[in-house]
């Protein structure tokens, strides 16, 4: 590794794991601090709203502190809050709506006194990863690749952006993570081959069809389902406990803490079955009453079914977009800690006529994708060309309230289109364009990007004004728009006004504030290291003084024994760090005397112990 | 970098090698702006004819890909990297048209003075009424549920449009120089495949 080169790590912000991951020498690898390869996607806040713990710690504490344990935030990313539903309801900590002054629809999840911002959250993860990455090489990383489902849209994509910046991080890439794993899975076979990832996440479902030539990975179709993940297996079996609860006990699971306990015994129950035939559900209910349930894996698979159907008819969508029949699939690569569901591969080997392939392992395969796309970008190879896609078709809503498309779905990125807008009135000089992304033929079933607002026309008659309005999507999956006046060649400016998400000063404020807690917390860690070194030196010189005070001066010896004891109260006072290393160090100095005699005492002593031998 | 220069160089400046696509030396990745006048023929090094060897393009698709794909420009400056989004942009418009038979062939025509699809949307005479009629049935064998027929009404839209793609690609391949009734019956056929796509949509949903 070149030291002056800035390090591009691979980052999975998982909904319930993230990964960091990096391309060294010997191939990609995930960077573990010891604690294990992955980083429980969990923040604790405390009743201030300040975060306390991160990761496999704020995960353990989840019960006690239901309300201020934030888990699962990837599904709250770039969504508005009116689109989260009954999502609110599933979730022990409180998600309310952030009051802006442009209307946005932005959530925020209550902890305490204080209020964060999905994004906000997704920092604390991402600065924590950055951090362990960074203690790994022993200098600041800075810049990542960060994965996003691929079926994400410009809004959560862009608040993952968001959350790397407010992270002090530059996120040079965002990648699709089946095509994340499709890099790690096809670098070393480097065959010829028609790829089908299946991802199923914590959260989020994915599948992308991949046509891989040797060192070319070129995307077909992508489809998916942002909402839809181990989680729900998850709730299933919550939903019902709690409705057995309610039937034998007329008990309503509705504290916090318990929806938070019994979340944790289903997650078990379902990784048990993936194992065994049948798992027992236990809860105690107090007062004596136990609720005991023995769910048997053709229940559980009767539960998820739903689930996986919606997946299965992702895939099929996918396949016609590519053009392709399930047969035309060389290959089935499975990804996501929830693909170990053996009834997951069962349906999705029926529905491909093949036995998926399981020898990756889930958890880690995207993080190392991860990883390899940023050694391309660090310009460290060139060997590897990614041709990803567009998930969603992007439009604008017409007169009647039709979404017309200008770029069609499953399009290669970047990509754009050109739309000529024109007034409706003599002399108006702004057009007002409302941008969607979707599938669906209304726009009001489609999801609403943000308006544009299309200012400086020069004003002339109505219609005579031509502007050409260029929407980007850049190899991110992140739009941009500009506009051009033909006549006048006059630039119109665009103000965006998005439907979610925070504004460029929210996020700057956001990172300022972060970059200040980091600051804060470095010094509170040298006030404790420099109060441990007072204390050690005070104590070591009070030793000797205790020694070989005796063959030092008086006046001396007062100035140590005083200086000892104003140290060490300035010490416990002080939030000074500067004051007290300068302090710290005019006593070491002060102290050279007694420590020089008393380190030729000590050689005497050693010197006669020896004579006398 | 400013001003979009009009001339399109015929050597890199800076390494003199010889530029088969106008925006980027494929010997040092050296990226220029996209000329005006530069079709997506040029812009992929391809002669400007309808017959081409479809892995050929492929081919200069993923070689022109490979210089100017925005990942390869990660430490470049922003206006480097600005200009290799939208080099790739068109890059991509480009292939999305010339690896498809009809709408390469339209692209063409109207590079050769034909008319447009929005000039002239006539479909020739045969056409509304022979889709009119697999719309019925179509509509029939799913009513009726009736999968075989559903598969055999595909593969005869299928066997259509292939027909019709024949008679463009005979049509298509004697542009430039084809004599303007030829022009407007290659336009017809062009109209005319949209309705069978349409009918393939019908039934791959159904």
């Amino acid at each position: 590794m070149n030291a002056t080169k800035d390090i591009i790590v691979g980052i999975d912000l998982g909904t319930t794991n993230s990964l960091v991951a990096w391309s060294g020498p010997a191939g990609p690898e995930v960077i573990d601090d010891g604690s294990g390869p992955m980083l429980p996607s969990v923040v604790a806040y405390d009743e201030a709203g300040s975060v306390t713990r991160v990761g496999r710690d704020a995960r353990a504490h989840a019960i006690e502190q239901p309300r201020t344990t934030v888990y699962s935030i990837k599904r709250l990313m770039g969504v508005g809050f009116a689109e989260l539903g009954d999502e609110i309801a599933r979730l022990p900590y409180a998600v309310e709506r952030l009051t802006t002054q442009d209307g946005r629809d932005q959530p925020v999840v209550r902890v305490g006194q204080g209020k964060v911002t999905p994004q906000e959250v997704s920092a604390v993860i991402l600065a924590a990863l950055r951090d362990r990455a960074s203690r790994h090489f022993g200098r600041p990383v800075t810049k990542a690749v960060i994965t996003v489902p691929a079926y994400f849209d410009d809004a959560q994509r862009a608040a993952t952006r968001d959350a790397g910046a407010i992270a002090g991080l530059e996120v040079v890439r965002i990648i699709n993570e089946p095509t994340a794993a499709a890099l790690a899975y096809g670098l070393d076979r480097r065959d010829h081959a028609t790829v089908a990832v299946y991802d199923l996440g914590g959260g989020t479902f994915d599948v992308t069809i991949l046509k891989l030539t040797g060192d070319v990975f070129e995307v077909l179709s992508t489809a998916g389902d942002t909402h839809l993940g181990g989680d729900d297996f998850d709730r299933a079996i919550m939903d019902l406990a709690a409705r057995e609860i309610a039937e034998q006990y007329q008990l309503a699971i509705d504290s916090p803490a318990t929806r938070q306990a019994l979340r944790t015994f289903a997650e078990n129950v379902k990784i048990a079955l993936s194992k065994q035939e049948n798992a027992t559900l236990e809860i105690d209910l107090g007062a004596g009453r136990v609720y005991r349930r023995v769910l048997t894996v053709g229940e559980f698979e009767g539960m998820i079914a739903p689930d996986v159907e919606r997946t299965l008819a992702s895939c099929r969508t996918a396949l016609r977009d590519a053009r392709l029949q399930a047969e035309d699939i060389d290959q089935v690569v499975m990804v996501g800690g929830s693909t170990r569901v053996p009834y997951v591969r069962r349906r999705v080997g029926e529905l491909f006529g093949r036995s998926p392939y399981t020898a990756l392992d889930p958890d880690q395969v995207v993080a190392l994708g991860a990883a390899i796309q940023a050694s391309v970008l660090a310009g460290e190879r060139r060997d590897l060309l990614l041709l990803d896609v567009t998930p969603l078709s992007l439009g604008i809503e017409t007169m009647g309230g039709a979404m017309g498309k200008l770029i069609m779905k499953n399009t290669k990125v970047p990509c754009q289109a050109t739309e000529t807008f024109t007034t409706f009135q003599d002399g108006q000089t702004a057009v007002k364009i409302n941008v969607l992304q979707g599938e669906r033929e209304l726009a009001r079933d489609c999801r609403t990007l943000g308006e544009f607002n299309l200012t400086g026309i020069p004003p002339m008659p109505a219609g005579m004004p031509k502007v050409d309005v260029t929407f980007l999507i850049d190899q991110n999956g992140i739009l941009s728009v500009s506009a051009r006046e033909q006549r006048s060649g006059t630039v119109a400016a665009i103000q965006i006004v998005p439907a979610h998400g925070l504004t460029a000063d929210e996020v700057r404020r956001m990172t300022e504030e972060s970059i200040a807690h980091a600051r804060d917390d470095m010094q509170a860690h040298r006030l404790i290291d420099l109060r441990n070194q007072v204390a050690f030196d005070t104590h070591k010189a009070e030793q000797m003084l205790s020694r070989y005070g005796a063959l030092i001066d008086a006046p001396l010896r007062e100035r140590i024994r005083d200086g000892l004891q104003a140290l060490r109260t300035f010490a416990e006072q002080t939030t000074d760090n500067d004051e007290l290393a300068k302090r710290l160090q005019a006593f070491d100095e002060m102290t050279v005397p007694l420590a020089e005699v008393g380190m030729s005492a000590g050689l005497r002593a050693a010197l006669d112990t020896g004579a006398r031998r | 970098m400013s001003s979009e220069s009009c001339t399109v160089p015929e050597k890199c400046l800076k390494c003199s090698a010889e530029l088969t696509s106008p925006v980027v030396c494929e010997g040092c990745h050296t990226l220029y702006p996209l000329p005006q006048r530069v079709d997506y023929f040029a812009l992929l090094g391809l002669p400007r004819t309808y017959a081409l060897d479809e892995a050929a393009v492929e081919e200069r698709y993923l070689a022109v890909s490979r210089h100017i794909h925005p990942d390869y420009f990660g430490g470049a400056s922003g206006e480097m990297q600005q200009l290799s989004i939208r080099l790739s942009a068109e890059l991509n418009e480009a292939i999305k048209i010339l690896r498809h038979p009809v709408l390469r062939a339209g692209y063409l025509l109207e590079l050769c003075g034909g008319a447009s699809a929005a000039d002239d949307r006539t479909v020739p005479p045969n056409v509304l009424s022979e889709t009119l009629m697999l719309r019925e049935e179509i509509e029939e064998a799913q009513s009726g549920g009736d999968a075989d027929e559903l598969r055999r009404l595909r593969d005869s839209v299928d066997r259509r449009r292939a027909e019709l793609i024949a008679q463009i690609a005979d049509l298509a391949g004697k542009l430039p120089g084809a004599s303007s009734a030829d022009k407007t019956s290659l336009r017809h056929s062009i109209n005319a495949v949209k309705y069978y796509d349409n009918m393939l949509d019908l039934l791959w949903n159904a």
